[in-house]
Order: structure tokens, then sequence, then C-alpha cells
């Protein structure tokens, strides 16, 4: 197991703890002057409270100990206990101090510079010391006496009526240098290395930044436009020479009588050359330097919002050894490339696409032990997570050594449940194969649980990484070698590459991460079938739609017909061209959302503002293929592959020996038109369907009389007859090892009544049956 | 009110000496003043200032402190799948503003005119935290009318359009609707 890094967390306290001390120092100053302020003394018991425990969170038990003697002697205060006494002030700031000592020096041997016990010794008889200036006092003068000289107790018995903070600190620096040697030195000069800023105020900035560089992008455009007007000029000028020249050879009648005139244009003529010369050689130096400063502005921008992955790569050893528990594995997380760096936006969504990945990699990847024993490979199983930069993306890899996709088993799934016919399965290659695990609802997995096989599915985090992140998720499998999935994201999401393209006469952008080809095809390729139009690539047929269909464009009368320019994106393991007019380029671009009004637009993720200020759209890569599957018919594999088979409504069992559970799943089925058979318990269950009653699923609760839930699932997956109808198991028991009895009975499908719900029940149930 | 409290000095009056009268008169003169000033502050307070404009034949008006800015000669990008009266988005200094056409909110009927053009007027408007561009005909003056003169909308207006008007206010000789921008801005495709 990798050890736990608390290094970049105290890091991270070490910032946090800063605010708290300089919030809790003016608190006792304006404590002095005003020592019953409730809000005040409130708020710093919270802060002596969140310095004890973040302090212990990363363990620097000392920090905490003296943030708890704090902490209670404001609860004291608070609780009118005792009252704070501007004698105490010194005892404070000689506990803040120390605190900053300790701090500063975290993680180091201090014992000789500072003695903690004693300290911890006089703030512990302050809080005793209850109501009362007299004993407060005295008695941590008793208790500090032996300890330290210069005891703070000592000079607090003079009267201080006024905060006075001007003396105090030299008073103290003097009279500690025992204590913490630099502590006092170093809270003066102290300077802050680091500054909390709101996220949304680096997201202004970098908004008005990448406003700079498109001017800028301008001006370089401007600088090219002058040039091309300089190139006039210049010809020009050489044009009036040589006009000049034969005007001059006779320089007499008509000619001779507009010779002013002449010298004149002779001199505008000049004049706008070198004008021109000038003013251009001015201007691109100006641009030049300012291109210079903008890229640079724009990438210390831009690093403002990076992060290590560490960030969140920090978490998982623990993630992955729960994991690893729950399912009875023995995983080990290697990480590497911790130190690569991305963009905040991107950190905060990567997480729970990572975990799971992990979680699949735990569930399906990684063999028991006994397992991986009889293969020869090592009892623990071992899950590498690395991360890197390429280019301007960065690459995380989630590799196993576990049993890797079979896809011999995945082809077969997909075709039972619909996905693909057989033909298209023999077709199809092993590497095509592996991707139908990004399938909607795809699972190869025995049992669907909350953990895995059901709710998120691959395709759900896919669909997140293309759709959020702009990345892309591809995956490689050897089996009985392990499994590799590839995440690919962009550095930050401010800038992606994008297609241009051009629809109905206005410019769209198709971010590039999802893009498989850009073809030109003749129209004679277009082949047309069932009344829609496909194309044949690499042995894999291609539903064509116009993309201006899909965003209900209207068409222009006047494209030429020649090659049709076609983009092919892939997602989720379809493939689909969409038609274009034309394809005007491919660039970086910068993407914005559509504004406050529009939050949400069907088929459109954002905008982008090109270098000339035009706004063009964004293409939502996941609409756009949800859309055109539809209007090609292919959204459900459902009425497509299987139409046959589909005959009348389908049958539920429901076996639940509760009233109420029975009558509210009746309720739920027969709402979504199922015809719904009931049985008491899972003997009455049994015997219904070996007398012949035709389902097309059971849905069994596992406590019941006569015939637990268990016991009939194992009689029905055991019967010949029987065994293709899926077993759900809705149940209360939610312990693993009743899980993993549901799983070795051989149920479909296990759901906890705690996240029951009427879809989860559904969408359950026809996932399985179709 | 102020009726009752002088009756009731009469009754006091009569019954009391030439002093005790003048000061209650003294008392009474101040109470009043004191009450018309207050009327008069309070009249103040209550004024609102409407930015007016021209759509078609008709003007309508927005409350000032709704309005951000004003905006001439544009050029809108439209955005496939959003409703009718959503003509696109702009891009003011950065910020991308979506451009609501009101005459398509307001007269649901003589829509689609297409104002894709350069030398349109618009009014950027807020409305808590939704930013968007209004287009109209022409901008017209800021007046300041008593609150108390914006009265609700005309009753004969179907309920539909009434929604899209928080009131209405007569203003030299003409009848201006105020827009309801809380419902006219209301965000588009929030997600549940």
């Amino acid at each position: 197991m990798v050890e736990f890094d608390r290094s970049a967390f105290i890091q991270k306290f070490q910032e946090e703890a800063t605010e708290y001390l300089q919030r809790l120092n003016e608190g006792v100053i304006t404590l002095e002057g005003d020592p019953t302020n409730r809000e005040l003394i409130e708020q710093m018991l919270r802060d002596a409270h969140t310095l004890k425990g973040s302090s212990r969170m990363v363990g620097l038990l000392d920090i905490s100990d003296v943030a708890h003697r704090l902490e209670d002697i404001m609860v004291k205060i608070r609780d009118g206990e005792m009252a704070f006494e501007p004698s105490m002030s010194d005892a404070f700031f000689e506990a803040l101090d120390a605190i900053v000592f300790l701090k500063d020096n975290a993680g180091k041997d201090v014992t000789g510079q500072l003695d903690v016990p004693a300290l911890l010794d006089r703030l512990s008889a302050i809080a005793a010391g209850g109501a009362g200036t007299a004993t407060s006092t005295k008695k941590p003068e008793t208790a500090a006496a032996p300890e330290a000289p210069a005891s703070p107790p000592e000079h607090t018995e003079q009267p201080r009526p006024e905060p006075a903070p001007e003396p105090r600190p030299a008073e103290q620096t003097a009279e500690q240098t025992v204590a913490a040697p630099h502590a006092e030195e170093k809270l003066q000069a102290r300077t802050q290395h680091t500054v909390r800023i709101r996220t949304e105020q680096v997201d202004r900035l970098l908004n008005l930044v990448s406003e700079v560089v498109i001017s800028q992008i301008k001006a370089e455009q401007h600088a090219r436009d002058l040039r091309a007007a300089q190139a006039v000029a210049s010809e020009l000028h050489g044009l009036w020479r040589r006009v000049q020249a034969s005007l001059s050879v006779d320089a007499s009648g008509a000619v001779g009588a507009l010779s002013d005139d002449l010298a004149i244009v002779d001199e505008l003529v000049n004049e706008v050359r070198s004008r021109l010369t000038h003013m251009l050689k001015e201007y691109s130096d100006d641009v030049s330097r300012a291109s210079t400063v903008v890229s640079d502005l724009q990438e210390h921008s831009m690093a403002i919002r990076m992060l290590p992955v560490s960030t969140v790569f920090n978490a998982f050893p623990r993630a992955v050894r729960d994991l690893a528990r729950q399912f009875k594995k023995e995983v080990e997380l290697v990480v590497q490339g911790g130190d690569t760096e991305l963009d905040k936006k991107v950190l905060e969504e990567i997480n729970d696409p990572l975990i799971h990945i992990m979680r699949n990699a735990v569930d399906h990847g990684i063999e028991p032990v006994e397992r991986r024993r009889e293969l020869g490979k090592p009892d623990k199983g071992t899950i590498r997570l690395a991360a890197r930069q390429e280019g301007d993306h960065i690459v995380i890899e989630i590799s196993d050594d576990g049993a890797g996709i079979d896809p011999a088993a995945v082809k077969a799934a997909a075709v039972r449940k619909g996905y693909i016919t057989e033909s298209e399965a023999r077709s199809m290659s092993d590497r095509e194969a592996t991707y139908l695990i990004f399938e909607a609802g795809f699972s190869t997995s025995p049992i669907i649980t909350e953990i895995s096989g059901r709710g998120v599915g691959m395709d759900v985090v896919r669909e997140f990484i293309v759709d959020k992140l702009k990345g892309s998720l591809d995956v490689e499998s050897e089996p009985g070698v392990g499994t590799t999935f590839r995440l690919t994201i962009p550095l930050t999401l401010a800038i992606i590459r994008a297609l241009l393209v051009r629809v109905s006469g206005q410019v769209f952008a198709v971010p590039t991460s999802s893009i498989e080809e850009t073809l030109r095809i003749d129209p004679a390729e277009v082949i047309k079938a069932e009344g829609r139009e496909v194309i044949r690539r690499q042995r894999r047929t291609i539903p064509l739609v116009h993309l201006r269909d899909v965003l209900g464009l209207e068409a222009l009368e006047d494209v030429e017909h020649g090659k049709l320019p076609v983009v092919t994106i892939g997602f989720s393991g379809h493939r689909m061209g969409f038609l274009v007019d034309a394809f005007v380029g491919e660039q970086q671009i910068v993407i914005k959302t559509l504004g406050s009004h529009l939050r949400h637009v069907d088929n459109v993720a954002g905008v982008t503002i090109l270098g000339a200020g035009e706004v063009v759209p964004i293409l939502n890569v996941p609409d756009l293929m949800a859309n055109a599957r539809r209007m090609t018919g292919r959204s459900s594999g459902r009425t497509r592959v299987k139409p046959e088979k589909e005959q009348g409504p389908r049958r539920v069992l429901i076996c639940e020996d509760s009233f109420t559970t029975r009558e509210l799943e009746r309720s739920i089925f027969e709402a979504a038109g199922y015809v719904v058979e009931t049985a008491t318990d899972g003997a009455a269950g049994l015997t219904k369907l070996r007398e012949g009653l035709k389902v097309d699923a059971v849905v069994t609760d596992v406590q019941m009389p006569n015939m637990t839930g268990f016991e009939l699932t194992r009689a029905i997956k055991s019967d010949e007859l029987l065994k293709e109808i899926p077993v759900i198991i809705v149940t209360s028991l939610e312990r693993e090892e009743e899980k993993a009895e549901g799983i070795e009975a051989g149920a479909d499908a296990y759901i906890t009544k705690s996240v029951f719900n009427q879809d989860t029940l559904l969408d359950t149930v026809e996932r399985l049956i179709r | 009110m102020r009726g009752n409290a002088v009756e009731e000095a009469v009754t006091i009056d009569s019954a009391s000496s030439f002093e005790a009268d003048e000061r209650v008169r003294q008392i009474l003169r101040e109470r009043a003043e004191s009450l018309a000033q207050a009327d008069w502050e309070e009249e103040v307070a209550e004024t609102r200032r409407l930015m007016l404009f021209r759509l078609g034949d008709e003007t309508y008006a927005v409350g000032v402190e709704d309005v951000r800015e004003i905006v001439s000669g544009f050029s809108v990008t439209r955005i496939p799948c959003v409703p009718a009266h959503v003509l696109g988005v702009i891009n003011v200094r950065g910020e991308i503003v979506s451009v609501i056409d009101l005459a398509a909110v307001l007269n649901p009927g003589a829509a689609g005119q297409g104002v894709d053009s350069e030398d349109g007027s618009g009014i950027i408007v807020r409305s808590e935290d939704v930013t968007a561009m209004l287009v109209v005909d022409e901008i017209g003056d800021i007046i300041e009318v008593p609150a108390a003169s914006v009265e609700p909308p005309l009753s004969s207006l179907d309920r539909a359009h009434a929604e899209t008007v928080s009131g209405t206010v007569y203003w030299e000789g003409r009848l201006v609707a105020v827009v309801n921008l809380a419902r006219i801005l209301q965000p588009i495709g929030e997600r549940a």
C-alpha cells in the first residue's frame, strides 16, 4: 500500500493556519478592549477548534495540543465560567507564537527550542483558574516559573487598561527569546507567499486574457494588411518613377503645362510610400513585442489555475484499499506522475470518473487471490495510475494486471442484449468488441449491484469525459494480462482544438478529440438502404446524417455538388457520419459558455470567439450523437434488432411476502405497461413458473416464508427451462456477505431497498430483459 | 387624520386658558409642518425611473435600474435549437450575451422579421443573475414617474401577454407598458 503522503497536506495546513492565526492574534487584541464581545469569542473558539482538528489531521500533534488548550479556555469564556482578562493576552500570544513556530518548522524536531509541555501547563492553569484575576494570574506564574525565566504572567500584572498594541511586541520579543527564538521575528517580517483568490476572480481574469489574445490576433492581421498596403504603395511608386522618366524625356507641350501638378504627385507618391514604410515598421515592431508579452500573459494566467494531479490522486490509495476490502481482493495501487499539472476545473471533474474506472478494475479486472495463484500471478493485484503530459493534453492511464476483457464474452453479451446482431458480431474485430463496454447500460457482470454494473456504467463515464472534459476515453485489453484505460484530456478546459465546419452558411466548431475522420466522399459512395443513407468504411457501415438536419437549420439552395464533406464521429461505440457544407479549418479555440441566459441548449456546448471577433457555436458531441441516432432510427436497439420477439406486453413475476411492498411494486410495473403476476413467497413463485407461467423477469424479496429469495434464485438458475429468466433481488439486506450470497445464487441484479425507487427498479428490469 | 387632530385641539381650546391655547396652536402647527414634510419626502422616494423605447407603433419601458448598457450596431450569431424568441448571442467585450427578440415575446404573431441587422438598437438588461439584450426599434428618453402611477397591466390583455408586462403607465398621452424582466429573462434550459 502506498504511504499516505502528508507533505502536500501540511503545506495546505500551513496556508490555512496562517489565516486563523492572524485572526486569533487580532481577536486577542480586540478582546482586550471589548472582553465580552460574544461574536468574537465564538469565532475565536471556532478558529481554535479548526486549528486543533486540522493540525491533528496532518499529524502536527503539538499544535493540536496547544490549540486544544486555547479552545478549552475559549469554551469557559463563552460559557461564562470565566471572563477574558487582559492578563491572559500574553499567554494567548505565547501560545499563538508557539503555533506559528511549530507550523513553520513542521516535521522538524524543535524540542530544544521550544518547551511545549511547559506551555501546555501554563495554558491548562489558566483554563483551570476559572473566574477571578488574582487566582488566574497567580497560578500560571507558579506553574511557569521553573520552566521559563521570563514567564509572561509577570508583566501582565502591571495594569494595562488600553490595548496598546505598539509596545507589546517589543516586550514580548525580549521575554520570549527562550521559549520561541525566531517565531516573533517571523510573525513580523514574514511576507505571504500565497494569496487565496476566489476561482471566479481567476476565471474573470482568464476571460479578459482571452480577449487580449483575440485582439492580439487581430493586431497581427492588421500588420499583415498594412504590409500589403505598403507593397501596393511601393508598386505605385515604382510605376510612377517609370512614368515620370518617360514624361521627362519630352517635357514639352501639354505635359509641360502640368509639370507643377506632376511635381506635387511625385511628392505625394513618395510621401505615401515613406509614411507607410515607417508606419509598417513601427507597427510591426509593436505587434511583435506585444505578441511576446501576450503569449507570456496567457501562459502565466493559465498557470494560475493549474494544480498537480496529486491533489486528487492522494486520496486514491485509501479508496482502492476500501474497494479491495469490499470485493475481497488484494490490490496495490501504484501512482505515477502525481506532479503533472492540470487545470483546477478539470481536476474537480476528474475524481469521479477515475474512481469509477478503478472500481471497475477492482471488481471486474483483478481476479480473486485463489484464481491469481492458479494463474501464477502474484497474490496482490496491481492497479497503476499514471499521469503525464503529451503536448497540450494530459494522458491518465489506469491499468490493471487482472483478467482483461474477453472479446468473445463481450460480443455474446452484446448480442444477447440486442446491441448488435450475430452477423455484426462476427465481422467485428476484437478491438472493436472491447469498445462495446462503452455501450449505454452495457455490463458483462453476471450481477448488477449499486457498486458497478448498473447505475453509472462505463458509457456514463465516457460521456462525461467527452462532454464535460472535452477529452476521450480509450481501452486496450489483453485477456489474462490486464486492461488499460487511457483518458486523454486537454490541459485546460479553456482551450481545445476544434474543426470548424460550415453548415447552412454558418460556421460551427466540433471538438477534434471526438472526430474519427474527415472525409470527402463521392456521392456515388452513398448507399441508400431501408430509407437511410450509409457509407462503408473499413468493412463497417456508417450511417450518414446531414448536420443541418440535426441542428434544425434550413438547407441553402446553392450548395455546389461535388465531393461531399463528411465528419465521422465515434462515440460510445457508435460511429456516425455528419454531412456538412464545407470544412473551414482546424484551430485552437477558447471555450466560453453561452452566457447567463442560455443555461443549457441542446447540441450546443458553448461558443468561441474567432480572431475576427466572430462568435462560433461549439457543438456538443454526445447530444449530436443521441439526436442523430434518433433520426436514423438507431436510438433503440430493442426495437430495431429484435422486433419479432416483442409480442404483446411484457410480464413480470413479483415474489414478495409484504403486502405493501408487493402492491407498490405491482403499481410501478403496471404503470409502465407490464402484466404483473405475484406470489407471496419463493415456493409459490417457483410453482407458478414450473407450471408454465411465462414471464420476462422475476423480482423477488429475500426474506420470505417457505423459500427465500436466494433459494428461489438458485432454483430458477439451476432449472434448464427457467435459467434464462432474469432474477432481480430487491431487499433490505445491505451487508456485503448477503450481496455475495445473491451473486453466488446467480441473481442478475441486486437492489437494496434503501436505494430502491421506481426508476432504479424499472431501469434495471428493462435493461435485463431486452 | 390631521383633521381629527384639529378637532381635538378645538375641544381642548374651549376648556383651557389663552396661554394653553397658544401652546396647543404652536404644537399643532409644528405637527402639521412635520407631517407635510414627511409626505413630501415619501413622494420623492417613490418615483420610478423608466427607460422608454419604441417597438413598432408602441412605446414600452424598462426600469432604469435594470439597464446595464445600450448597444447600437451588433452582429448576432444564431444558436441552433433555442426558442424562437432568442435570436442568438452577441459578444460584448468578451462576454456572451443572448439576444431576445422582444417583439416576438410581446406579440408572438408578429415575429420572425429577422433582426440580424447591424443597425438595430439593443438594451442590455439584467434580472437577478441573468443578463440579456432586448432588441428594440428605437431607444427613447428616460422618464421619472411617481411609482403609484404605474398601474397593473390592462385587464383586457390575455394572460400570456399580461405575464410579460409588469405594469402600465400613462405618459404624455401614451400608454406605456413596463416589461416584466423577471419573466422575459427566465433562464433557458435550466436543468431541474
